[in-house]
């Protein structure tokens, strides 16, 4: 059988017609302002968070969330969202995932992001404040993204500045501010049609009070800096109409730590109604701070240096398994129900032994979204 | 719009496919019902129901259309004519037993077909002679199908390619980078293919004397009839084109049917490749062979 190969037609000339075949709507792909969404979403979402040690209940968050994104002609994009968290319960006594500075009883978070698509370029200005009893957060974002002219690759150039404020109310260190800046540089490239790398290097730069001011005797220097490396990688294989996420992160702290994160997802699309199940795994190992002490407390404090007795600063490692399963539900809303369980122990420190005299820590979440794309 | 329409789609997410192909299945149902000749509510017959009496008012995209249908006019000397339709009132490809008509009866239809005559302007059309018809066939179902593929290239599908009743145009490689391979149908053969196109990207469409017709007598007489004489083409059982868009696969398919033995220099002219196979059995260009 005669197969004539035909690889670009679109070199071909085509003739007077394919010019004036060009003049009917919608027949190639416009070329203006692709990579600017042309939906929007509308995300809410549910959040409940519980840990524990052995034989102790320690926190309980419940946390609704939303979301939204909108374009705005064809070339502005405006995203934003809320959280309010409720937490209550104690402080965990040697470990405490949850990020911040208190254990306040709540915590209102709200960002917003506005970018702008020019030809070949995307511009976004980013707000935020996150606003606790005894802390206030504020911070903004300029990230250029640059495309290249196939789509298949962009760069992005951005920095972030932060301001705290921390008002603790056992009135240790009142007013005390801390100033950020981060840089981050990255470039994205579509290796094949079903392949996609990314990878970020970030810069973070702070001055100002770090210490914990509900941790007795803790004082941590009042500058800190991190060097960041993630890299991630995406396979979608199409036989299994699954995806494959790869992603490493490696962090260096000038407070003496050295962080390594490995995560692997894999997507996995059902053969029935659009239900996909994705299984995921996470595993950290950090090296402790240079001025952590381990237990007994205040084992090696001496006046006028520093010294932490948190545990988040210790040396151990970490799992965290999860799975979601997401649906389209009808009219364009899907929804989403996640469950992750995260363990904490020193012993699963892998470069170096772990901090000695730590508790096994545990928590789990659930998580349920719902998403309407229009 | 009949015969077999496919989507078919790789490389994505089932769910996003299923989007992306919703949406593009969509726009062809509102093609099909805007211009379709067989609804009595469809542009194409509100413009013929007003043939001899006002204009009626168009829209951008029937303009675009009627355009379009102009320099197919213009590109093949009058003989892709869409209001050439009109022919069908004295060719009765479904009757049995099958007749010819007379020339009387199809001296009375040649005054109708007339495109040069059609009053059209970017706001209205008007057939100037009751009797008149306009119709999309050989453009519309393409134009379709063009239109799919934005869509789903929209949807940022990159591998794929759209069926509308053979008229196929493709969005992009098999996820592995390799063509797909399109059949093209051996005309006195249901089922055989004769040859093939691998394609990638842009269109393909072919027009054949198979698709309605009679045999009467040893001879083929065949839906594409040329607007001159009122009788049908012979030089070509099928023609074959590949181009960027399929609307112009499809056109310069049918236009080729038409010139008949004219047929390889306008296909050369227009720089498109081609397969077609004469009323002999014999594949051209020689160089496909």
């Amino acid at each position: 059988m005669d197969v004539i190969r035909v690889e670009r037609p679109h070199e071909k000339r085509g003739g007077a017609l394919l010019l004036s075949a060009l003049a009917l709507p919608g027949v190639v792909p416009s070329a203006a302002a692709q990579s600017a969404p042309d939906k929007g979403i509308f995300e809410v979402q549910y959040l409940s968070y519980r840990d524990w040690q052995p034989g102790r209940n320690r926190m309980k968050v419940d946390a609704p969330a939303f979301y939204t994104l909108m374009p705005i002609g064809d070339t502005w994009v405006v995203e934003g969202g809320m959280v309010y968290d409720a937490m209550s319960g104690a402080s965990p006594l040697y470990f405490n995932v949850l990020s911040g500075a208190s254990i306040g009883e709540y915590r209102t978070a709200g960002d917003i992001k506005v970018t702008k698509y020019v030809g070949d370029q995307a511009v976004s200005f980013g707000a935020f404040v996150s606003s606790e009893q005894d802390f206030l957060s504020r911070g903004a974002s300029l990230n250029v993204q640059y495309f290249s002219e196939d789509r298949n690759r962009t760069w992005l150039l951005g920095v972030a500045g932060n301001n705290d404020r921390i008002n603790a109310v056992n009135g240790v260190a009142p007013n005390s501010k801390r100033n950020s800046l981060e840089f981050v540089v990255g470039i994205t490239q579509a290796l094949s049609p079903n392949d996609i790398v990314q990878s970020n290097l970030t810069y973070y730069t702070g001055h100002g009070y770090y210490s914990d001011p509900y941790k007795p005797l803790d004082t941590r220097p009042t500058e800190r800096q991190t060097w960041a490396w993630l890299t991630r990688y995406n396979h979608y294989f199409a036989d299994q109409d699954a995806t494959l996420r790869l992603g490493y992160r490696l962090l260096f702290d000038s407070f003496g730590s050295t962080s390594n994160a490995l995560d692997v997802a894999w997507t996995q699309a059902l053969p029935w109604y659009g239900i996909a199940v994705t299984p995921a795994l996470r595993f950290y190992t950090q090296t402790s701070a240079d001025f952590y002490k381990n237990p007994p407390f205040p084992l090696g404090y001496v006046d006028g240096q520093n010294y932490s007795a948190d545990t988040r600063l210790a040396s151990f490692g970490a799992i965290t398994a999860g799975l979601t399963i997401a649906a389209p539900l009808w009219d364009g809303w899907n929804v989403a129900l996640r469950a992750d369980y995260y363990r904490q122990d020193p012993d699963w420190q892998i470069f170096g032994s772990g901090s000695p005299g730590i508790q096994i820590f545990a928590a789990r979440w659930f998580q349920v979204n719902l998403t309407k794309n229009f | 719009m009949a015969g077999e329409h496919e989507i078919q789609l790789a490389g994505a997410s089932a769910s996003a496919a299923r989007r992306a192909a919703e949406d593009a299945i969509a726009d062809v149902l509102r093609i099909e019902a805007k211009y379709s000749r067989f609804r009595d509510d469809s542009v194409t017959s509100r413009i013929n129901a007003a043939a001899g009496a006002a204009p009626v008012a168009v829209d951008d995209e029937t303009y675009a259309l009627l355009n379009y249908a102009g320099q197919c006019h213009a590109q093949s000397d009058g003989l892709f004519d869409i209001t050439s339709g009109v022919l069908r009132r004295a060719w009765n490809f479904r009757r049995d037993p099958p007749a010819i008509p007379s020339s009387a009866e199809l001296a009375a239809i040649l005054p109708l077909i007339a495109w040069r005559d059609v009053e059209w302007s970017e706001r209205s059309v008007r057939l100037p002679r009751a009797g008149m018809e306009i119709d999309f066939g050989g453009i519309g179902k393409e134009y379709a199908a063009d239109r799919v593929a934005t869509i789903l290239l929209g949807h940022g599908m990159r591998h794929g390619f759209v069926n509308l009743g053979g008229d196929i145009r493709a969005i992009g490689p098999q996820p592995d980078g390799t063509p797909w391979r399109a059949g093209i149908r051996h005309p006195r053969v249901d089922g055989v293919a004769i040859a093939a196109f691998d394609l990638a990207e842009g269109a393909l469409a072919t027009s054949g004397d198979y698709e309605r017709y009679f045999d009467l007598g040893g001879k083929r007489y065949c839906h594409i009839l040329d607007p001159r004489t009122g009788r049908p083409v012979t030089h070509w059982q099928s023609v074959s084109v590949a181009a960027p868009l399929c609307v112009v696969a499809g056109s310069c398919a049918t236009i080729a049917m038409l010139r008949g033995e004219g047929a390889t220099a306008f296909l050369d002219a227009q720089g498109l490749a081609w397969l077609g196979v004469a009323a002999d059995g014999t594949i051209h260009p020689p160089s496909a062979r």
